[in-house]
């Protein structure tokens, strides 16, 4: 294929953006279609994409135990990615805030098998695939991070992990697909046949076209589904934690991920469901009680945003590259943005030029074209 | 009597014939893909899902609700999270309303801390959802008088823990779920709640009791699609162990071929040759 290949990315959410920029910096020609508005005022909140609403975290042997193998070897891929697409964006002036510091396990004692459980299958995971973990007591809790409170008796500390500034690496891509020539369409509902991108004022064709709309591909992946998750965001100047700390509880993970500026993010909470109403009181309630029985002090933070998002899920919660003849859907990424989005991105840009070797055969799926 | 008796031997629910003595729960799979592989694995034919944790809503179109339809399972909503009769109650009648269904798993919980269920609220909620039709499954304690209060409110089975909900401790009172089982005796009993390994649901079906509900046994397993096929086995070799008839246990030794009569070379036959 002829580098001057016209592609169309629908949908500007992580995989968009990314994929926009990445495929400018090779020199495609790039359109960039997104169904809200990018350039208003409105807060980071009010987006829609799920990006925006996630903590951030990369963290591929947390994230496997819940997942499988190939989501850790797409996570280890994009840990050894981001540093230099952070690099990229600094020497244009963009500073996105990314740190591999590790993430920290910690359970209440009431709740140690979690614990165990969690230990024993990072083991298994070890074994597997040389996954690197240290065991952690309550000193060496305490020395890594001072202001976590008492009666952590046992931790894990799983030191390749990182975690990024969604927030400013979402923004520091728009621009810089906007100074790297991608032509940027907001406010543009569309759709997609083939290799046409169709608004209600034009049709245009593409040598390909991307579609990365999460949820908003549903019409054409009719077992795509939402996964309810609710998260809030918290100013707390009294404390400084340094790394992403993951509680232990029994129906699902919940952490805490430092963000600039004294912020916090505390999530997630799992609810198979497409609701998107704000958060209940028994999600808030557990997730103010899991960063309170982290540090106390955090009675005094202050709720500064609560978001209810929907994770784009496939049936076996793995993300998908399906391939319809120019029409490439990558989705079903789930709670998994950040840890995949850069491996994946790779992957399809070394299928698109044709790179065999370098990409994972099992994220592709192909079917034949409707011949619409 | 029938050698392969497990073909014809049916468990009966309020009227209703189920050929598989395994209910599972729907939560904390990985992916919705493994959690029907492990139903199909199962064998189950009674699933339980709880409104709150997983709530349909009104998008029919929802792909999750399509693919619990699609295992073909019968479904079994249940009032988890419920603190008093009235809650539960409610959340029965919304739940009817969404699955079209009279089934309801009743849980009141009393105590936060293992939650154990709240025996007399308990009572209460049954009551009133067996008067309003519904067909109450309800998850109680091992306490005999509770249960024959629950059977006097018109319940026409009963599902006694073994442990605490997700200890995985499996039958931690044997003498009182022996003598729930020799009082109670013309109506199933399920043991729900507190199921680890495949071997306590097979000791819960030699007791006699009729089937097990588990989910985090399963759920939490490393291959729970595995994990599945393992209690399906071990619940029809526990009931088939049942109706077979398990022998009486002795304090002494008793050897399974008579000593007496035999040739005394033969009787020591590998050590004095």
């Amino acid at each position: 294929m002829s580098i001057s290949s016209n592609i169309a990315i629908v949908g500007a959410g992580l995989v968009g953006r990314l994929l926009a920029y990445r495929l400018a910096k090779l020199n495609y020609k790039v359109s960039l279609y997104e169904a809200n508005s990018l350039t208003t005022n409105k807060t980071a909140s009010q987006l829609t994409a799920a990006a925006f609403t996630a903590a951030g975290m990369i963290a591929p042997i947390s994230e496997a135990l819940e997942a499988d193998l190939n989501t850790y070897y797409l996570g280890k891929t994009s840990l050894a990615l981001w540093p230099d697409i952070i690099r990229q964006l600094s020497l244009n002036g963009e500073s996105v805030d990314y740190r591999q510091l590790g993430s920290l396990i910690i359970s209440h004692p009431q709740d140690i098998a979690e614990l165990t459980h969690f230990e024993r299958r990072v083991k298994q995971l070890a074994e597997q695939c040389a996954a690197k973990y240290q065991i952690l007591d309550t000193a060496q809790i305490k020395q890594l991070e001072p202001n976590l409170g008492n009666g952590f008796a046992a931790g894990l500390l799983l030191e390749e992990e990182a975690h990024i500034d969604n927030r400013q690496l979402m923004s520091a891509l728009l621009n810089q697909c906007l100074s790297l020539g991608v032509a940027v369409f907001d406010n543009s509902v569309v759709s997609i046949k083939n290799n046409r991108v169709i608004s209600p004022w034009q049709t245009q064709s593409y040598d390909w076209v991307f579609d990365c709309r999460g949820l908003g591909a549903k019409e054409q992946l009719p077992k795509l589904r939402g996964v309810r998750g609710e998260v809030l965001r918290i100013h707390c100047p009294e404390i400084s934690i340094s790394r992403p700390v993951r509680l232990m509880h029994p129906r699902y993970q919940l952490y805490l991920v430092p963000k600039p500026n004294q912020e916090f993010v505390i999530g997630a909470t799992q609810i198979e469901s497409e609701d998107t109403s704000a958060v209940s009181v028994q999600s808030m309630l557990e997730l103010c009680s899991a960063m309170y029985s982290i540090n106390p002090a955090f009675a005094e933070a202050r709720i500064i945003e609560q978001n209810t998002n929907l994770r784009p899920a496939l049936p076996d919660n793995n993300p998908q590259v399906l391939v319809s003849g120019q029409h490439i859907s990558i989705n079903g990424l789930f709670r998994h943005g950040y840890l995949v989005a850069p491996a994946i991105i790779e992957s399809v840009i070394c299928w698109l030029q044709g790179d065999q070797c370098r990409h994972y055969p099992s994220l592709f799926a192909f079917q034949e074209p409707n011949s619409v | 009597m029938n050698s392969n008796a497990s073909k014809d031997d049916l468990l009966t629910l309020y009227d209703e014939q189920f050929s598989s003595r395994f209910l599972l729960g729907t939560a904390l799979y990985r992916s919705p893909v493994e959690m029907c592989d492990a139903i199909k694995a199962s064998g189950s034919e009674f699933i339980t899902l709880s409104l709150r944790r997983q709530n349909p809503q009104q998008n029919d179109g929802d792909a999750f609700w399509q693919m619990i339809k699609e295992t073909g399972c019968k479904l079994l909503p249940n009032t988890a999270g419920c603190r008093s009769a009235k809650e539960a109650i409610n959340l029965a009648e919304m739940s009817r309303e969404l699955f079209s269904t009279p089934w309801i798993k009743l849980e009141v919980i009393g105590d936060d801390y293992n939650l154990q269920p709240d025996p007399f609220e308990l009572v209460i909620a049954a009551t009133e959802l067996i008067k309003r039709g519904f067909k109450v499954l309800p998850y109680c304690t091992d306490d005999l008088v509770l249960c024959l209060r629950l059977q006097d409110a018109g319940c026409q089975a009963l599902m006694p823990w073994g442990a605490p909900i997700g200890t995985g401790q499996g039958l931690l009172n044997k003498y009182h779920l022996n003598s729930l089982r020799e009082r109670i005796s013309d109506i199933p009993l399920i043991i729900d709640a507190g199921i680890g390994s495949p071997s306590q649901a097979a000791a819960a079906l030699e007791m006699g009791y009729d089937a097990v509900l588990l989910n985090t046994a399963v759920a939490k397993a490393d291959n729970p699609v595995l994990m599945a096929r393992a209690f399906s086995q071990a619940i029809t070799a526990g009931r088939n162990g049942y109706l077979a008839g398990l022998m009486q246990r002795r304090q002494t030794a008793s050897p399974s071929t008579p000593v007496l009569g035999q040739p005394f070379w033969q009787q020591h036959q590998g050590s004095n040759q």
